[in-house]
């Protein structure tokens, strides 16, 4: 019973409304009814029949339901409709009269024609939003199987790893304990990159809580991602080549400096011989241009042109031993650069090895907002 | 081996605290281990350490609390523990008075360095004022602070009256790190002091000047979103 008294009133307005928006609906509702009113008595002063003035009411009752969110609005304008169409457009004018022959069905029928139509509307938009939901949840399913995925395997080795030291300690030679526990130490690591590639996406994704971009010096960015990045790449050779003038882009720093190193780390996993990764920092236009390349094997031409595309391109792909393709990296690094506005390429270069880019928007329309203020 | 000082660690997770204990320990110092802000503040009092490392994110209070209360009688060094997404908080805990501060994870060997250099300050600064003619040597840079010029592999960097300044400032202070904001106030003046652009443009140029490659700098280094540390001096 209370359920249904509930769902009543969720259907006449719907909760978390805000004065504001409660104001807007009343307002088009308002609006509407004056035109549609308007509308009547233009055709009526031409002599048009009454019928013409129920099917713009009704008209009327559609466009109120459909751009306002909660039943009770267009109820209001189908009791509004009725009453004031039988007051000033129907014999007797300006008198109200429902006794007269064939007015009693006629605005019955009318009046359940309005209230149906104004379900009816209401119902699509909120199916509408709950295919959008649907959606939402969706794709955390895949972002969280993806993940557990990508979590499984390490913990398996350091669990076996650390567990193969303590149990065979005297056993085993020194040279072999520093080997496990290498390994534990570097798939440790490995899972911390992707706890922060996660929280990157919780922050960006959080609802419509747009970033904080700041003025931030691009080659100052870049610096750090290559120093953290220098302390994994082992024999690979990492350089950097910024321009001489000063490149300020507006953005939150932590996420593109994640997007660097993910790149990074993308090249360093998958261009399999690379022996050199370059990060280069140009200007195009009013855009800052960074661009991640190796000379390694190069990306395969058949997943090239949609390497961006999906949200979670590697999930399904991934197979037992699929734990260092970085199953969210690259999606998280494209869902960051079109937060800022930024757009993301990759190719294969002639003389061999990936290039893969991205640009982000020096000049904002908006004013930049200082973090610390 | 000689103690090489005393360091307590205020921080609730077990197995960090543990590792952080035992890696001081292997390098000569004596560790104190505490888990909550209450236990901490009472204990600084009838210890004292050389070195105190605060973890921001305690149980029982805000570790800014710990911090605050601290400062309130000594000025012991203070190594603030934090997450890598928390500038803010690394900012406000250096205008609050924490000395450095460093990010989770860490390496032993960046801690060890961290806690060397928080150690030297409270030694030089109590003899604090530098003497006209004094130098700053780091590898191949050389601050003279009595002829107002900086020297690069013997070479004279020419920098200008604020890039002296700036770099003059970041090497008195060696090892550490100075925020944004604290740098503009102290050469600009309090009234600059939101305006980041004009110290980026500063250091980028100090930085071409001064530096093979400005995007691999030596000798002055960038923390994101915080501020600016010079190398430890030779």
């Amino acid at each position: 019973m209370k359920g249904a008294l509930h769902e009543l009133r969720e259907l006449l307005i719907p909760r978390r409304q805000t004065r504001a928006q409660i104001l807007r609906n009343c307002l088009i509702t308002a609006v509407t009814i004056v035109v549609c009113t308007a509308l009547c008595a233009m055709l009526s002063g031409l002599g048009e029949s009454d019928n013409a003035v129920q099917m713009i009411y009704v008209l009327g009752v559609l466009v109120t339901a459909r751009l306002t969110d909660g039943f009770i609005y267009s109820l209001f304008a189908a009791v509004v409709s009725v009453v004031g169409g039988n007051f000033a457009f129907t014999y007797p004018y300006f008198e109200l009269n429902f006794t007269i022959t064939g007015y009693p069905l006629t605005f019955v029928t009318l009046f359940m024609v309005l209230v149906v139509v104004g379900m009816l509307t209401g119902q699509v938009k909120r199916q509408g939003r709950a295919q959008a939901e649907a959606e939402k949840e969706k794709m955390k399913a895949n972002l969280l199987r993806s993940v557990s995925h990508d979590l499984r395997t390490p913990l398996t080795a350091i669990i076996g790893s650390s567990t193969a030291v303590l149990e065979n300690y005297d056993a085993f030679s020194d040279d072999v304990k520093k080997d496990l526990i290498s390994h534990v130490r570097d798939d440790a690591q490995w899972l911390m990159r992707l706890v922060e590639n996660i929280l990157s996406i919780t922050r960006i994704s959080g609802g419509d809580v747009r970033i904080v971009k700041q003025e931030e010096a691009a080659e100052e960015v870049a610096a750090q991602a290559v120093k953290k990045f220098r302390t994994r790449a082992g024999d690979v050779k990492v350089s950097v080549h910024v321009p001489d003038e000063l490149l300020l882009v507006p953005m939150d720093a932590v996420l593109i400096e994640q997007v660097m190193l993910n790149l990074m780390d993308n090249a360093l996993q998958h261009a399999k011989s690379a022996t050199h990764i370059d990060l280069r920092i140009s200007r195009r236009g009013s855009d800052a241009v960074f661009c991640v390349e190796d000379d390694g094997a190069g990306i395969d031409e058949a997943i090239l042109p949609k390497l961006f595309e999906e949200m979670f391109p590697h999930a399904q792909e991934m197979s037992g031993d699929g734990r260092r393709n970085m199953g969210i990296g690259l999606s998280v690094c494209k869902s960051i650069v079109d937060a800022h506005g930024g757009t993301m390429r990759a190719c294969n270069r002639p003389q061999g090895g990936a290039s893969v880019s991205f640009t982000l928007p020096m000049k904002e329309e908006t004013q930049w907002q200082s973090k610390e203020k | 081996m000689a103690v090489k000082g005393k360091v307590m660690i205020i921080e609730d997770d077990r197995a960090i605290c543990n590792f952080v204990r035992r890696v001081l320990e292997a390098n000569g110092y004596e560790a104190i281990e505490v888990n909550t802000g209450r236990e901490g503040i009472s204990l600084l009092a009838s210890h004292c350490p050389d070195v105190l490392i605060l973890d921001l994110g305690l149980p029982d209070m805000d570790g800014m609390d710990v911090l605050k209360a601290l400062r309130a009688w000594s000025l012991m060094p203070v190594i603030v523990v934090s997450a890598r997404t928390g500038e803010n908080d690394k900012v406000k805990a250096l205008d609050a008075g924490a000395d450095d501060y460093i990010t989770k994870p860490f390496g032993t060997s960046e801690l060890m360095a961290r806690i060397r250099t928080a150690i030297r300050h409270t030694r030089t600064t109590s003899h604090a004022g530098i003497a006209k003619d004094d130098k700053f040597t780091a590898r191949g840079l050389t601050i003279d602070y009595g002829k107002y010029r900086v020297y690069i592999d013997g070479r004279d960097a020419r920098l200008t009256q604020n890039e002296f300044k700036l770099v003059a400032l970041l090497g008195r202070y060696a090892g550490r790190v100075l925020t944004y904001d604290y740098l503009i106030r102290e050469i600009w003046g309090p009234n600059k002091s939101y305006d980041n652009q004009i110290l980026r443009v500063n250091m980028a140029n100090i930085r071409r000047k001064i530096e093979k490659n400005p995007a691999e700098p030596e000798y002055i280094v960038t923390e994101v979103g915080v501020g600016y540390r010079m190398i430890e001096g030779d």
